[in-house]
């Protein structure tokens, strides 16, 4: 019964993070209507970024977050000006080029780093707090709050800044946005930018729990996407519900069942999620058939 | 014509106007054949003329599984429109289910194939059921997510796969074995694939099947008024797509008579590389496909080679780059700049 | 009076809080030409997307020869014989102006070679046989509209819904359709066109129906309808006092 509580919080934590790594996907996807089959390599440029800021200025990746997500938010916009906007009316094109940018950016950092296993020990590496008799990480509880102040933050941000009724307007009706005066070139840009930006925070805050590879961005781009189906196009909180519901069923999965079939676990729910309920919990009736096509 | 001449047509699409000059202004099965020919015989040239070169020979039957490989993706991926990375998985199917029958039942390989694209093509038409009525990325996530399980999969089944370590077939030469002594046998059995998988991509895009993919592909709204069933078309595509693709699993397996998970559902190397090549040859043509492999097999080849170990994942990078570019400048591919060139040219006629 | 194809019972269509069509009823004959007619926002696309099958309806039923079609599928009612055009032409445009044809073609005719001559003859009827070859992605918004019919008829329909066919189109295009659709209907095609010129209108139709919120507010002939008072004030607006 103890071990329940263990996994259960363990759930929650894994679930946080994915959380914070969905809600910038979602954000791109729901706006959009673009998946990046890239996100998870921002993440991984956070998680190096941080770690250049440690190895060469001696900065706690905390506090280098704030130079790596500005610069990853600036990378992201210019990677959408220059690759995704051209092909906004080609669904397949996007997902080659997207896949494209996936291989370019993991292989280029493989070939600046070596292959070599890099890992960062900070303040807060071994902190584990104890919470009626279970254990947290202090690293994963800071992302669970991570992704809470990120979720809560971007949904007033969209629901009470005129700059994010704009992104949702134009989330909406594309059509309908122009029309009202919305610069819709400009307001994906800068979508994208905080989709990624958040991605690479998502990489920081990770550095001191997983050891950095080129290839770490895969491990969450799946469970990402998942998230994303489960929790809704488009919706911040379907991000985070949905972030911990499939932290909770891969802790489950990997203690209860087996942890090499955590994937397996998660392709089954994602597809259960399909079949009942496709706009996902949060999300809007349809917008899963909505796709690229039409915005109408 | 007035409205007199319109109106004693009588009744709806009155034939004996039109007589049969309809049906001299399209393409059909017949018309592909001699440009099929030529090509099949132009790589049996090929192969012959290589015949001991064996490092190029062992490019070039490479070259033709993977140009079969995306022939057979690109009657769902192209001409339907639904990109899957998931056919490595049917890729392995195949593999495993030769491997095993001939392993454990010393059943021949040439017998292997019909129970092959039969699961291949079930496992596809039950996967892609519940995906199908996702646009385009949805679609491609879940065959993502796929190939993810499958691995987990395969890992975890050793009595079929062998695990990590691999499933491993003997040498014992003999054309019911579908192993060879000599090198070019196998170029040719490729050679072979080929062209099953070119001459049923012919025959289905020269069919209703052919059309009714490329309507739900262009505008399943349209295509679904026009009495087109939309699931049933993608399934009966996927089937065949997902059975040509595990046929070439077959093949595989005797080749190199070594396999392993991670190496036959690899993302990059079978799962994304397959729809690269069809993407770069030329993705809704019958052809582009196997350009494209005759293209990308070598470069990757010699790209690894040439970058090694000095930088590590060069190849992958320049892919990455191609795959960028390809789909921002080029998104007919070779075969379709070849095509502008060559209209271009006899418009100057 | 002919036999009755079309039958629209108390049909009525909701989207969260708002009612799109509102319980509409009214029943057609083989042969028959109807003009349907509104203000924009009426619901006149709404009713023919539950006619085809595009949208299920919320409530209310739907015959077709006296199949009671309200659950089928568009491609269902397509082969039963509804075709129709849509208000934005949806070309196919990676094909040639034939092949788009032989997508309806096909329907009835599963051979390359039967459905390449039917289609053929659709482009006759509408005039585009001598673009056969031509990419479809090449023609002006009236030649789309023609195509689209031209695939329409490949589907040998017994029902032909035209969605504002004429919409953006110069005179002459405009009296090439009104000839087209005249004589289709001369030869028997029983059809229902939504259409905002009423000049039109009065051309084809001996009958109209007129939507105004999703209500029909009117069913009748031509003339009466027209000058009918409250259909008047549905498009113009209430009188000020």
């Amino acid at each position: 019964m103890d071990q329940f509580f263990n996994v259960v919080a363990l759930g929650m934590l894994l679930g946080g993070t994915y959380a914070l790594v969905s809600v910038g996907l979602n954000l791109i996807f729901g706006v959009i209507r673009i998946v990046n089959f890239s996100q998870g390599e921002f993440l991984m440029l956070g998680m190096y970024g941080a770690y250049l800021g440690y190895s060469t200025m001696g900065l706690d990746p905390y506090a280098g977050a704030f130079i790596v997500v500005p610069a990853l938010t600036l990378l992201g916009m210019v990677v959408y000006w220059l690759v995704m906007r051209p092909l906004q009316n080609e669904p397949m094109m996007q997902v080659f080029a997207s896949f494209g940018l996936l291989l370019l950016i993991q292989n280029v950092v493989l070939a600046i780093t070596g292959g070599v296993g890099m890992s960062m020990n900070t303040p807060f590496s071994q902190v584990t707090l104890t919470i009626a008799g279970v254990q947290f990480s202090a690293t994963r509880l800071i992302i669970l709050l991570a992704a809470l102040v990120a979720a809560g933050g971007l949904g007033l941000f969209l629901a009470k800044t005129n700059f994010g009724q704009a992104i949702r307007a134009v989330a909406q009706d594309r059509m309908a946005a122009q029309l009202m005066g919305i610069n819709v070139e400009r307001t994906f840009m800068w979508s994208f930018g905080i989709g990624t930006g958040l991605a690479g925070l998502a990489g920081v805050l990770l550095t001191p729990i997983y050891t950095l590879s080129p290839q770490i961005g895969g491990n969450f781009v799946m469970a990402a996407f998942a998230v994303v189906v489960l929790g809704g196009l488009g919706s911040v909180l379907g991000a985070l519900v949905g972030g911990f519901i499939v932290g909770l069923t891969e802790a489950f999965a990997g203690y209860y069942i087996d942890p090499e079939l955590k994937h397996a676990v998660i392709f089954i729910v994602f597809i259960a999620v399909l079949l009942i309920k496709p706009s996902g919990l949060f999300g809007q009736a349809g917008a899963e058939e909505v796709g690229l096509r039409e915005q109408s | 014509m007035s409205n007199l001449d319109l109106a004693q047509s009588g009744a709806l699409g009155d034939s004996r106007l039109a007589g049969r000059r309809g049906a001299a202004e399209v393409w059909t099965v017949a018309n592909e054949l001699p440009t099929f020919f030529a090509v099949v015989a132009a790589i049996g040239l090929a192969v012959y003329l290589l015949s001991n070169q064996f490092f190029y020979l062992n490019l070039l039957t490479m070259a033709l599984l993977f140009g079969g490989l995306a022939v057979s993706w690109n009657i769902i991926g192209g001409f339907g429109g639904q990109f899957s990375i998931a056919h490595s998985v049917f890729f392995a199917i195949g593999a495993y289910t030769a491997g095993n029958l001939y392993k454990h039942f010393g059943v021949s390989p040439w017998i292997a194939i019909l129970p092959a694209m039969l699961l291949s093509a079930a496992v596809a038409a039950i996967v892609s059921w519940p995906v199908f009525r996702l646009r385009g990325p949805f679609f491609a996530i879940a065959t993502m997510a796929l190939t993810e399980v499958a691995i987990a999969f395969a890992m975890h089944w050793k009595a079929v796969t062998g695990g990590a370590s691999g499933l491993t077939i003997p040498y014992r030469a003999g054309l019911e074995n579908m192993i060879f002594q000599q090198r070019w046998a196998y170029a040719a059995l490729f050679l072979g694939y080929l062209a099953v998988t070119l001459l049923t991509s012919i025959v289905i895009l020269r069919s209703r099947l052919g059309y009714y993919l490329q309507a739900v592909r262009d505008n399943d709204k349209a295509a679904e008024a026009s009495g087109i069933p939309i699931m049933w078309t993608k399934l009966k595509g996927m089937a065949i797509s997902a059975a040509l693709t595990g046929i070439g699993g077959v093949f595989f397996m005797m080749y190199v008579r070594i396999v392993e998970p991670a190496g036959l559902l690899s993302l990059f190397d079978v799962g994304v590389k397959i729809p690269l090549i069809a993407l770069i040859g030329g993705i809704s043509t019958i052809y582009g496909p196997l350009l494209g492999a005759l293209i990308l097999v070598p470069l990757d080849h010699w790209l690894r080679a040439f970058m090694g170990s000095a930088v590590p994942g060069g190849n992958l990078i320049v892919l990455g780059l191609i795959l960028v570019l390809g789909s921002l400048f080029m998104k007919k591919g070779v075969a379709g700049a070849l095509r502008q060139v060559y209209r271009a040219w006899s418009r100057q006629q | 009076m002919s036999a009755i194809q079309l039958g629209v019972e108390g049909v009525t269509k909701r989207f969260g809080g708002l009612t799109a069509v509102n319980d509409v009823s009214f029943a057609l004959g083989q042969g028959d030409i109807l003009s349907l007619i509104g203000p924009n926002g009426a619901g006149k696309t709404t009713l023919f997307n539950l006619l085809t099958g595009q949208l299920a309806a919320t409530a209310g039923k739907v015959f077709f020869d006296g199949a009671d079609i309200t659950h089928y599928r568009p491609n269902q009612r397509a082969r039963l014989g509804l075709g129709r055009t849509f208000q934005i032409s949806q070309t196919l445009t990676s094909l040639s102006v034939l092949e788009n044809a032989m997508i309806g073609a096909f329907l009835h005719h599963p051979r390359i070679a039967d459905a390449a001559d039917k289609a053929y003859a659709a482009l006759e009827r509408v005039g585009l046989a001598s673009r056969a070859k031509e990419e479809a992605g090449h023609l002006t918004l009236g030649e789309r509209r023609r195509l689209e019919v031209a695939r329409a008829l490949g589907l040998e329909p017994r029902l032909l819904l035209l969605d504002e066919v004429m919409a953006g189109l110069n005179q002459t295009e405009v009296a090439r359709i009104v000839d087209l659709v005249l004589a289709l209907n001369a030869s028997g095609q029983t059809i229902i066109v939504i259409e905002h010129n009423l000049k039109v209108v009065r051309t084809f139709s001996k009958r109209v129906l007129v939507l105004d919120r999703g209500k029909m507010i009117a069913d009748g002939g031509a003339d009466s309808v027209l000058q009918d008072p409250v259909v008047v004030e549905a498009y113009v607006g209430k009188k000020k006092q």
